[in-house]
This record gives C-alpha cells, structure tokens and sequence, in this order.
C-alpha cells in the first residue's frame, strides 16, 4: 500500500492551544494546535506506554502527565527522563478544513 | 578625576566609606535632574561603611566550603524558584534544585502553590525528573506505581497489602515553605525561617513592592554553566567598579565610577548605575553624541532600529528618555508615561540574598539566578531572563522556554539575546574563568575591597559569614 494521507478531524475541532487524539489504523495519534502550528505526534508515551493526550503542552514540547517525560513536538525527541526514545511524529495538512495525516507503510 | 588614585600623604582623611567619586556628580544629582521625576525608592541612599579587612578566599576553593554552604546557607534562605506563569493552571509543576535538592513546585489549587520534596517516600525515586516542567494529576512514582495527589497527600500504594505499617496520613510528601511576591514563588526548607518580608526588611520590601513585577512576562530565558565558584559570579555583577576596564565600549555612556551602592539589612543590596551619561574616567574624551551612539540596551529587541541623533543642545539622556519611552510603549504596548527617565533608563541592580538579582528598570530589565553546580565548586549555572511589561490588552504571554548555552558558547549566539549585552556578559566570563584560577594561584589568601563601590561585596560576604556560622 503506498503511502497517504488519511483526513481525521476538522481544523475547527483542535483550536488553537488544544489537542486532540484520533485512532488512524492502529495508530492511536495525537493533533496538537501550538504556536500557530499543527503536529501530529504519537500519542503513546516511549516510557510506560500511557497516552499523552492529557499532557501539559508548551509552544514546543508535550509533557507525559503520568511520569512527566517531554517530548518536542516537531522532531519527537525525547527531551528528559523517564523517556529515552521518541515517539513517532506524522506529517500534517489541512485540506479543505480538514486535518490530514500522512501515514507512511511499512513494508513487509 | 576618577581614575586618579593615589591619595596618600593627606592629613584630613574623610571617615572611612565616605568618600565618592571626586570631581563627577552623585547618582542622585543626575536623576534629580531628569524631566519625569523618580519615584521614592530611587531618590534614597542607604551606604553603611562595613569594614575594611580582606575577604578570605578559601570560601571559593575549598570542596568543603562548598559542601557547609549546602548544609547551612542554601537550606534556610529564601530562593527564587519560579515564576507564577510557569505554573498557571492547576497541576502545573516545575521543578526546581538546588545541589542535590530539588523540589516539585506545584499549584495545588489556583491560589495555592507547594513546594514538594521531588522524592518517592517509599524508595526515594525522585517524582519528576529534575530541570523539568508540566501538568499532573497526580505525581506517581515510575518505580513502583506508590501515587501522591497534587497537594502532596498520600493518594494510594500499590499492593497495600504488603504495607500495613504505612499509615497513608503520615505519608504526606513533605514540603518546603512557599511565599510569593511580585510574581516570583520562593521557597525555603527551613521551617523555622523568618517570613520572607521579614527577611527582606521593610524598606527593601516596599521597593520591591513597588515595582509590579507581577505585570511583566519572561520573554527571554537563557542559562549557561560560568567557570567560577558561584559567589565569585555572583560579585562580578554587584558593582560598576569593572565597567571601565572589563566593558570598555560601555562606559561612555555609564555613570560607573559616580554609581550608587545601598544595603538593606542582611539580604538584600543594591547599585543604581545611570545611563546616557559619560563615566568619570573619560571626561573630556567623548561628546554627548558620543554617548547616545555608545548606549547598551537589555531589551533592544523592543526597539528596532533607534534613530540616534541629538539637536538643540539637548543631552544624550534627555533624548534617549524621551525616544525610550515613546518606542517601548509602541513595541510592547503598555502605557510608560508616569515612568521615571531613571526607571526607563537606568541600571538597578537589586540582590535578594543569596543568589537572585532583579533588575526593575525598563531598559535593563533582567532577573539573574545564580546556582553552584553541586559537582563541581568551581562552577556556576547562571540564568538571565529578560522580563517585559504583560500589553495593556492583558493577553499575558507564555513564558520563554529556556535557552540552554553549553559551556563554550557566546552568549551572543543565544536566539533573541541583544549582541550588545551578550558580548557585556562573555566579558564577564572571561574574567571568572581567570579570577577562579588566579585565587587558586595566588600567594595572598583574601580578597581586597574598595569601601564604596565593592559594599556589596562585602556586604554579601558578611551574611555568608552568619550562615555559616562564622564570625565576619
């Protein structure tokens, strides 16, 4: 299957300062609204595994409510204990008022 | 003149301490001259001549020194550990060390801030890692799972059953004391502290006050590691003395030598530096476009590009107040027309003791945090954050995330830093990295002052002293 983007949510529905997780396949993704910017980043923490969608999220970072590893939210790098690993980010448009994601097939 | 030293052989020998800049006006004549007066805590002086013997300097080399200031000073004095904004909401936390300390400084309800010991009561995991920020709803331990809510109440053990001698209400994350003032949150771990406005004294507590401090935001926030004992730092911003050596190209528009130095009780100090005004050192050398030309700002950003020219026999203050006032009222769209020409164009430098500065002028308008590096004695994080007034349509700004230099860069690489002020301040370090050598180098074992313009230094040093437990 070749690489595409998937529509998830209205621009209306993640305003500016909020976010919000989508389900896309298996993926469980998380679009955030920060700095006059749309990311779409994993929403699953690399540390224990907990989603990130109640996180404090900065103009660059998301902050794992449960044990409080960041991430940037443009590269996805971990930024600070517990976390070590990245979580995966998503490139994101809006087309028509519509969020878009662009998921990427693995190949098997 | 200033920079004309020897005065031996006089008979009449003014009582010591008492001697000011010959030949150049007080800070005071200067600012008494401006067209939009200064406000009381500027028109005040409050000199006390405080000795003249030498600072011994084992305090700056000696790993044991450094570990008795963790033990004693740095764990009953009032520290500056955040501002408000960086925990506005509910649940928000930043964490804050200081050596092997640290603390998750939390808002547990909206007007209600705790400082928690960052550490799990069950095997001592630290709750939050350290130098970090965020939103909890509750602080669970990654080890274990063992769980506190965000006041600090024990909220569950995992597998209680294993733990019947864990009684929940005596499992409490213990707290530091919180006040706040100003915007800032400060906290100290001794219980028995005086209250921070005690500790501040009255008269300081009113300038402070008086700033509203609370109505500006962080827009610029750098840190980076200094080559020096933290207290050697600290002394390289408490006087005007080295303008003239250290910042050559500052001077010409710096009153340094004809500054004015005050301190308040046993913790806090200060130096009103003028600006827009020829140092002592070079009278006769510049003229007053000279000195417009030359004039350093803290927040040049707010300017853009200043248009510096001078007409009608005006003096390079008055015209720089006047054209400071218009442009920083345009560019962060606050209302400055009952600001002093001083306030807007001046140098305050406050300490509250031991390691935060506030500079509450409108030009040079920093906070400074001063932390040693608890591994290494000869070592200083130093942090400057820039704070700008909140604009008058009361939307406040998400405060600067942090710039973090390594330890070989200029702060002039810094994003957003005036290169001005980040040349004035790689200055300064270079002159650390060789003073912390040549103290270890040197055959004299103390530090001599000059009465007036290193008062704070010895004033700082004195309530070093009482922390430590010697006499001074």
């Amino acid at each position: 299957m070749a690489d595409s983007f998937h529509r998830v949510l209205s621009a209306a529905e993640v305003p500016p300062g909020t976010k919000k997780a989508v389900q896309v396949g298996d993926r469980c993704i998380l679009i955030c609204n920060s700095n006059q910017r749309l990311y779409a980043i994993s929403n699953i923490c690399t540390h224990a595994e907990k989603p990130l969608e109640r996180g404090r999220m900065s103009a660059t970072w998301i902050a794992c409510p449960t044990h409080g590893a960041r991430f940037d939210l443009a590269t996805g790098k971990a930024l600070n204990p517990p976390a070590v690993k990245p979580i995966a980010t998503y490139e994101v448009r809006v087309v028509d008022e519509w969020i878009e994601v662009l998921i990427k097939e693995v190949a098997t | 003149m200033a920079g004309e030293t020897i005065e031996a052989g006089k008979n009449t020998t003014p009582p010591k301490g008492e001697t000011r800049c010959p030949g150049a006006p007080t800070t005071q004549e200067i600012i008494a001259r401006d067209k939009v007066p200064a406000p009381a805590w500027v028109r005040s002086e409050s000199y006390e001549f405080m000795g003249d013997q030498d600072i011994p300097t084992d305090r700056y080399i000696d790993p044991a020194y450094a570990r008795k200031e963790f033990d004693t000073l740095w764990k009953k004095t009032w520290q500056f550990a955040c501002r408000e904004e960086h925990i506005p909401e509910v649940g928000d936390y930043y964490v804050y060390d200081i050596g092997p300390y640290s603390f998750i400084i939390t808002r547990v309800a909206q007007n209600e801030i705790r400082a928690h010991y960052n550490a799990c009561l069950h095997r001592g995991t630290k709750l939050r890692a350290s130098g970090t920020v965020g939103n909890a709803e509750e602080f669970r331990c990654s080890f274990h799972g063992w769980c506190w809510n965000v006041d600090g109440s024990h909220k569950s053990t995992t597998c209680h059953w294993d733990f019947p001698h864990v009684d929940p209400k005596k499992f409490t994350l213990p707290q530091a004391r919180v006040e706040r003032l100003a915007g800032f949150v400060f906290i100290n771990m001794d219980q028995a502290a005086p209250s921070l406005a005690e500790y501040l004294g009255p008269e300081a507590l009113a300038h402070i006050q008086a700033w509203k401090l609370e109505d500006r935001y962080v827009y610029l926030h750098v840190s980076k590691r200094l080559p020096a004992n933290w207290k050697l730092v600290i002394e390289a911003f408490m006087e005007a003395y080295h303008v003239i050596e250290t910042h050559p190209q500052v001077a010409v528009s710096n009153g340094d030598a004809n500054s004015q130095y005050d301190v308040y009780g046993d913790h806090v100090d200060r130096f009103i530096s003028t600006l827009g005004v020829l140092s002592p050192h070079l009278y006769g050398k510049h003229t007053e476009q000279d000195i417009l030309n030359q004039f350093t700002l803290g927040d040049s950003g707010a300017l853009g590009s200043v248009q510096r020219t001078l007409s009608g026999g005006a003096t390079a203050r008055e015209v720089m107040a006047q054209m400071f006032r218009g442009m920083f009222e345009k560019a962060t769209n606050t209302d400055l027309s009952k600001v002093s020409d001083s306030e807007l164009l001046d140098c305050f430098s406050y300490t509250v003791f031991p390691n935060t500065f506030l500079f509450p002028g409108i030009s040079l308008p920093m906070v400074y945090r001063f932390r040693p590096d608890r591994f290494d004695h000869r070592k200083c994080l130093y942090e400057v954050l820039f704070l700008r007034p909140v604009p008058l349509d009361g939307q406040r700004p998400a405060p600067a995330e942090p710039i973090e230099l390594r330890d070989d860069q200029s702060f002039t690489e810094a994003a957003g830093m005036d290169q001005g002020f980040g040349v004035i301040l790689d200055q300064d370090t270079d002159n650390l990295r060789l003073q912390q050598e040549g103290i270890e180098a040197s055959a004299k074992r103390g530090l001599t002052l000059g009465n007036y313009q290193e008062i704070r230094v010895r004033h700082f040093e004195r309530t070093v002293d009482q922390y430590l437990g010697q006499k001074s």
